[in-house]
């Protein structure tokens, strides 16, 4: 199936499944590895992939949260991941989907502005995180925070489902009237 | 409730999939937002919440939960006090035996000191023998019988320690001068500025 849906799968009980995608092997590795080191009550998985679609041999359960790396240095990154923007399911977007945008700690290094990302997170209505993955101490507080909000999505927080957190983590800042 | 899901399952994998496009998302996503957020709040007001009746039976058991709890605190809070309670002594114990030690060191140490002191100055400063009688002029024979010069530091040590604001020493005739000569030529003494029969101890230790 070229096309990722949100509810294609039963479900395995208490687990909870995290799709990272991003051109970043190195950097998504790592966080993978920090996400897997915390406590957490349900049993995690993490896949990393490099682009959208996956390939559909590969037997995988069910997906509760994807999260699109974008390293702001490279414009190939947010080339990767508009591409792989259009081989997800609609209804994922209704909290199940997050934007990481890594590397604004460097900002001569920097060749997409900060902006760009705000605009396509505002257009996809999904949250934006910003965190530099390269610093250890950065990476495992997003590391943590990224297992609560999988363990939202996974529907094991009882009284909160993926839309209300949507809704919380709404940001009032949308892209400048400039952009539009 | 495993039968549900998979029927609830079966009737989704029927519905077909939609992507976005960068033109038609926004707009086609706040759509479906208002959809489904409309749909999770009809489920929540057809819910009741389920209370759990105040009866009797209840009341007792959670009372007794809360007590055991608070048992249990205070337990925890109990055992440390002790703990620290006991390090305190022990603490105490120590540092008291160290003081001791030391205490009984600097004394022996000051025994040594005084006893050396006490030879030295036996060796190499002999009481004069006072059996020469004065010849002439000096017809009162002076019968007073001569200190020694540990005894002369003794009475100056004594009367700076127990009168600090006054630490004067009367020369008397038991004091043989030219030790006392001796005293003041090496600095060890002090005369008053006024009065030149009196003489005190320099303060080394200040």
């Amino acid at each position: 199936m070229s096309v990722l849906r949100p509810l294609d799968k039963l479900p395995g009980l208490n687990t909870a499944t995290i799709l990272l995608v991003g051109t970043e092997d190195a950097l998504l590795q790592q966080l993978a590895d920090s996400m897997l080191k915390e406590d957490c009550a349900s049993e995690l998985k993490v896949h990393l992939a490099k682009s959208l679609p996956l390939p559909s041999s590969v037997n995988r359960p069910r997906i509760d949260l994807i999260v699109f790396v974008v390293n702001l240095h490279s414009k190939y990154s947010l080339q990767n991941t508009e591409e792989s923007l259009r081989h997800v399911d609609a209804s994922f977007f209704l909290g199940k989907v997050c934007f990481l945008a890594t590397g604004a700690g460097r900002e001569s290094h920097c060749s997409i502005h900060r902006h760009t990302v705000v605009k396509l997170a505002h257009t996809y209505q999904s949250p934006l995180l910003y965190c530099d993955l390269e610093v250890e101490g950065f990476r495992a507080t997003m590391a943590q925070r990224l297992v609560r909000v999988l363990q939202i999505c996974a529907g094991h927080v009882p009284g909160v489902s993926a839309l209300n957190l949507l809704s919380l983590l709404r940001s009032s800042e949308g892209p400048s009237l400039e952009d539009l | 409730m495993w039968k549900d899901m998979e029927e609830c399952q079966n009737k989704l994998s029927l519905i077909g999939t939609e992507t976005l496009t960068d033109s038609n998302a926004q707009l086609s996503l706040l759509i479906m937002q208002v959809k489904c957020l409309t749909a999770e709040l009809s489920q929540w007001q057809k819910k009741t919440p389920e209370i759990i009746p105040l009866t009797e039976d209840v009341l007792i058991t959670l009372g007794k939960e809360e007590f055991q709890k608070l048992r249990q605190d205070l337990e925890m809070v109990l055992s440390t006090m002790e703990s620290k309670n006991e390090k305190l002594k022990e603490d105490l114990e120590r540092i008291f035996n160290e003081l001791k030690t030391k205490m009984l060191n600097v004394k022996e140490y000051k025994e040594k000191l005084l006893s050396t002191l006490g030879k030295f100055l036996e060796d190499h400063f002999p009481v004069p023998d006072r059996s020469v009688k004065k010849k002439k002029k000096n017809i009162q024979e002076s019968t007073v019988q001569l200190i020694t010069l540990h005894e002369m530091l003794e009475i100056l040590i004594n009367r700076l320690f127990d009168v600090p604001h006054d630490p004067y020493v009367k020369i008397s005739d038991s004091f043989w001068p030219p030790y006392v000569e001796l005293l003041l030529r090496n600095g060890i003494a002090l005369r008053h500025p006024e009065d030149p029969t009196r003489i005190r101890l320099e303060a080394f230790h200040q």
